[in-house]
């Protein structure tokens, strides 16, 4: 029988480090869409934190830690990445599955932030862009979401289709700023 | 030119695209008459000066705003979601 | 004072003493026989034409600021006849010829210099496209020449053949398109009509238009009221504001469009080139600068300045057109504004006030059109019959659906072209 064998997003590009930083694909898990019916927020933030231990995410914020989080991803939109998410929160909330959908990677290093400056569009750096703090926004030309995970860790995410080019982009970028010593 | 998400706050222009003076969000009825539509899919103001126009906010948070902007100076007053704007 | 060579000569040898200005600086009179608002390119040709071949001599070109210094002096110089549908295709052509005459009819060197435009293109689609294209082009009665690879290598060595994404397929030649001296455009034609007798009005600007019973009577200007039956609008970027004068509204938006230019290189590009995959194209200027430019900004604007995303678009399609260009620094940039229409294609039509007339909606494309465009309100004005050549700019298009332009085929919507 043919057997399907499944490829992560970064599959044959990721790890790599670059001076003092590295990129690695960051195991998510399952990452599933959650809009809440209209007006439907609250109940959807109480039905996720009785079943995954998390409220649903204010804008610009990620709830959870490491393994289950939920990241605010847009107007009336988070995500649910890690845990399969629990049935009762179709009843209040659209919920689609969306883990392949994305290439998510980590990009790690000491002010890991100049690495994005050249690629971002928005300030992220650690006094206005803290921990748990994440935008959506460009990375490149390419429309993705970025999340501070700690002082020197960022999750940044685009369309799997789009991987390869993030991946060279991030590269690009990192060898760029390690240039300058 | 950096536009207020009413969502996201001031970001780059890059991040959005553009749909025109905000006419559209009164879209006349569809027996409204050969006047009504033409006038709103094509007779603009064009003002030269305070607009409201429509934008999409593509590459952040996904949200149709209105914009307060001069198209002279370029300077944005602020912006709104377009769905929060009565019809 | 005619120009020729011994009399070039001769000043050069007298110390230059003998030239005079090329156009008198009139008062404005009470009443013209018919008033242009506008001294552009467009409304200066205009006036040259409605004198030179309709014999109409009391005719003032009211300028609000100096003439020649809207998007005749803010563009990219490129003449050419190669558009595709039934409408643009005959007027472009009748246009080009008209630049081939100019200079003996102006007795003014505008600097044409018909070096060839190259459409390149990067696929088998757009390689078909451009045969299409081609094959209007000469029934057209104009010329076009389909390239292959090594007939565009020939032409412009330098050029990214190979690259990835965009490798180059061929390119639609045009031999007979080119650049002129955009400045000396306006100043032939300000000089062509001031010497027949038109009064150009400069620092003169329309505040009303005056209408009575459905008839124009005339504009109110900031140095007084000017009498006049017929009344043409010809303000590019501008029109929306003018119109308003008459109480119309136009389906025009004013989009900024941005151009640069680097310092002066030696020769290095012969021809116009056109990117077939990115919004791109360049030439290089008889001074030596490469001039370029790309799309709109796509947002409403009269700023007259665009914005770093569009400029960085810009750039990068031209580095990944013709990387050598990362060598060259870019001097200064630009930006015209651009009276867009929903399908892209101009207007030159009466309006719903009896002896109003107007012509606008030029896009990103009004350079190449100038003679053509002034030749053909000229007729409108003193005929009240559209040219055959432009007898498809009707102004009502988009309200019938009926005779729409969409050369690009995005669709006849605003902010799609």
């Amino acid at each position: 029988m043919l057997e399907l064998k499944p490829k992560s997003a970064c599959d044959g590009l990721l790890p790599l480090s670059v001076g003092a930083f590295s990129l690695t694909e960051e195991p998510v898990g399952r990452i599933t869409a959650l809009a809440p019916l209209r007006g439907r927020a609250a109940d959807l933030s109480d039905t996720l934190s009785r079943a995954h231990g998390m409220a649903l995410p204010s804008v610009g914020r990620a709830t959870g830690k490491a393994g289950a989080r939920a990241i605010w991803f847009g107007l009336h939109h988070s995500l649910l990445m890690g845990p399969d998410p629990d049935p009762a929160l179709a009843a209040v909330a659209s919920v689609t599955d969306q883990t392949d959908a994305w290439a998510v990677v980590r990009l790690d290093g000491p002010g890991a932030e100049t690495v994005l400056a050249r690629l971002c569009p928005v300030d992220l750096r650690a006094a206005v862009f803290k921990r748990g703090h994440t935008a959506r926004t460009q990375i490149m030309h390419m429309p993705g979401s970025v999340t501070r995970l700690s002082e020197r860790a960022f999750q940044i995410m685009v369309f799997r289709s789009m991987a390869g080019t993030l991946v060279h982009d991030l590269k690009s970028a990192m060898e760029a700023v390690s240039a300058r010593g | 030119m950096r536009i207020t998400c009413p969502v996201c706050g001031s970001r780059d222009s890059r991040e959005f695209q553009y749909r025109g003076d905000a006419v559209a969000l009164r879209r006349p009825a569809p027996d409204a008459g050969v006047d009504a539509w033409d006038d709103y899919l094509h007779l603009r103001d064009n003002v030269a000066g305070r607009v409201r126009d429509l934008w999409l906010h593509g590459d952040g948070c996904g949200g149709w705003i209105v914009v307060e902007r001069d198209t002279v100076t370029h300077e944005v007053f602020g912006a709104t979601l377009a769905m929060e704007i009565e019809r | 004072m005619r120009f020729s060579g011994l009399r070039v000569i001769r000043e050069g040898l007298t110390g230059n003493k003998g030239w005079r200005p090329h156009w008198r600086d009139p008062a404005p009179k009470a009443e013209y026989d018919i008033v242009i608002i506008g001294g552009g390119g467009h409304g200066l040709a205009t006036a040259h034409y409605l004198a030179k071949v309709h014999g109409l001599r009391n005719v003032a070109v009211l300028e609000k600021g100096y003439i020649g210094g809207g998007n005749v002096g803010r563009n990219t110089t490129i003449v050419r006849a190669n558009y595709n549908m039934p409408g643009n295709s005959e007027f472009y052509s009748h246009s080009l010829k008209l630049w081939e005459g100019m200079e003996e009819d102006l007795n003014y060197n505008v600097m044409h210099s018909q070096r060839g435009v190259i459409n390149l293109f990067h696929s088998d689609g757009q390689r078909d496209y451009a045969a299409r294209r081609a094959n209007t082009m000469i029934n057209q009665g104009d010329d076009a020449v389909l390239l292959d690879r090594a007939g565009v290598r020939k032409m412009a060595p330098y050029l990214d053949f190979d690259n990835v994404r965009f490798p180059i397929y061929g390119g639609l030649y045009h031999p007979r398109g080119g650049t002129a001296r955009h400045d000396a455009v306006a100043w032939g034609f300000a000089r062509g009509a001031d010497s027949r007798g038109v009064d150009i009005i400069q620092n003169c600007e329309v505040t009303g238009i005056d209408i009575e019973n459905g008839a124009v009577r005339g504009v109110q200007t900031s140095r007084g009221a000017i009498r006049a039956s017929k009344v043409g609008i010809v303000v590019a970027g501008r029109s929306g504001q003018v119109a308003a004068m008459a109480g119309m509204r136009l389906p025009i938006e004013s989009h900024i469009l941005q151009a640069f230019v680097t310092e002066g290189l030696k020769p290095c590009i012969d021809q116009v080139i056109t990117f077939g995959m990115g919004h791109f194209y360049i030439s290089q200027s008889d001074k030596g600068g490469l001039v370029f430019g790309g799309d709109l900004d796509f947002y409403a604007s009269y700023a007259a300045r665009g914005n770093l995303p569009m400029a960085e678009h810009v750039m990068e399609a031209g580095m990944t057109l013709m990387p050598m260009i990362g060598k060259a620094k870019v001097l200064r940039s630009w930006g015209g504004i651009m009276d867009m229409t929903p399908d892209g294609s101009p207007i030159i039509d009466k309006t719903p006030v009896d002896g109003l007339f107007i012509d606008c909606g030029w896009c990103y494309g009004g350079f190449k059109a100038v003679p053509g465009s002034g030749h053909c309100f000229a007729h409108l004005i003193a005929t009240g019959n559209p040219h055959p050549v432009a007898e498809k700019f009707r102004l009502d298009r988009f309200r019938t659906g009926v005779g729409l332009m969409d050369e690009e085929g995005t669709g006849a919507q605003h902010n799609l072209h």
